[in-house]
């Protein structure tokens, strides 16, 4: 089907978002984000048993399986588009790489106390100025960072 | 209803969406990024609306939780210098893999696998601020008796 194999429309994509994250607070009265079943795991290495937020976290693997099975099919790479240009196809220089920048995110994410998800979507439909600066803060640094990443290492521009 | 299982459909459906609109893909959000692009703007931007006045719908009918009959309700936060340090790190960290928790996890389950070096960062990430903390935590305050005893292995 064309609708599925072609790429969602943002004015499609945000609004199914906005209201996944509406139901699940009328149905759950639980706040969206998607760094909590991350956290959940790491407390479950901890003795902790996890809870809703890692059913979630693997919702969104099997989701994400779907999408690929009904639209342009599922075929498993390792290749990561511009990233490979970049920064290089070595499997060595991926692993640091990202490694690092997931790193990053997770200690962020646990002290900011959310991510793109739970400050950028969730907190800031629900007008946390926490989620406000915490939104500000980390687009500014993406976007800066991008244009230093692009400037350094090239990136398709 | 089961919450685990109100969890797994809630992120299968949002795992989709991620997956569809292609927010799993490097080049959508580097491209985001270098503000080449504004859909990922725009769908933010559109996702936020949505749900700003559909959460304010639901508490203005006083509607109650299906699962545990609760009403509906939030609690919103205050900024704090944490936010401000935190999400500086974070937005680090989106910049160089141009993915973030979400979009990660759909992009493990449509076969991008090198979402599982991330994965793995995050994981690492989210245990190193929790030790950082507990360990200030205890610097900062004299410890009560319980926790004491545990230190000293009482």
């Amino acid at each position: 089907m064309n609708l599925l194999t072609a790429r969602a429309p943002w004015y499609l994509a945000g609004p199914v978002i906005g209201l996944i994250v509406m139901l699940l607070l009328w149905v759950t009265n639980k706040p969206f984000g998607a760094l909590g079943g991350y956290i959940e795991l790491t407390e479950w290495a901890g003795g902790r048993r996890p809870g809703w937020r890692v059913y979630f976290t693997l919702g969104v693997v099997v989701g994400g399986l779907l999408s690929a099975v009904v639209g342009l099919g599922w075929t498993p790479t390792v290749a990561y588009g511009t990233f490979d240009h970049m920064f290089g196809s070595s499997l060595a220089v991926k692993a640091v790489v990202l490694f690092g920048a997931g790193a990053l995110m997770g200690a962020g994410g646990r002290l900011a106390g959310g991510c793109t998800a739970g400050h950028g979507i969730c907190g800031m439909a629900l007008g946390s100025t926490a989620s406000l600066v915490s939104t500000a803060t980390f687009m500014a640094v993406a976007v800066g960072m991008a244009q230093l990443l692009a400037w350094l290492f090239g990136g398709g521009a | 209803m089961n919450l685990n299982a109100v969890g797994l459909i809630f992120g299968t459906a949002f795992g989709f969406v991620l997956g569809w609109a292609r927010l799993t893909d490097y080049d959508v959000i580097h491209d985001m990024l270098m503000l080449r692009e504004p859909d990922v703007f725009l769908i933010m931007g559109s996702a936020i609306a949505t749900a700003a006045v559909g959460v304010r719908v639901l508490r203005a009918f006083s509607v109650r939780s299906i699962v545990d009959g609760t009403p509906v309700k939030w609690a919103v936060d205050t900024p704090r210098p944490k936010h401000l340090w935190g999400s500086a790190l974070f937005g680090v960290g989106w910049s160089v893999a141009a993915t973030c928790p979400g979009p990660v996890a759909a992009q493990v389950g449509r076969g991008q696998f090198a979402g599982l070096f991330t994965i793995a960062g995050l994981l690492a990430g989210i245990v190193v601020c929790d030790r950082v903390r507990a360990r200030r935590r205890r610097a900062a305050r004299p410890l009560p008796l319980g926790e004491a005893a545990n230190v000293v292995g009482l």
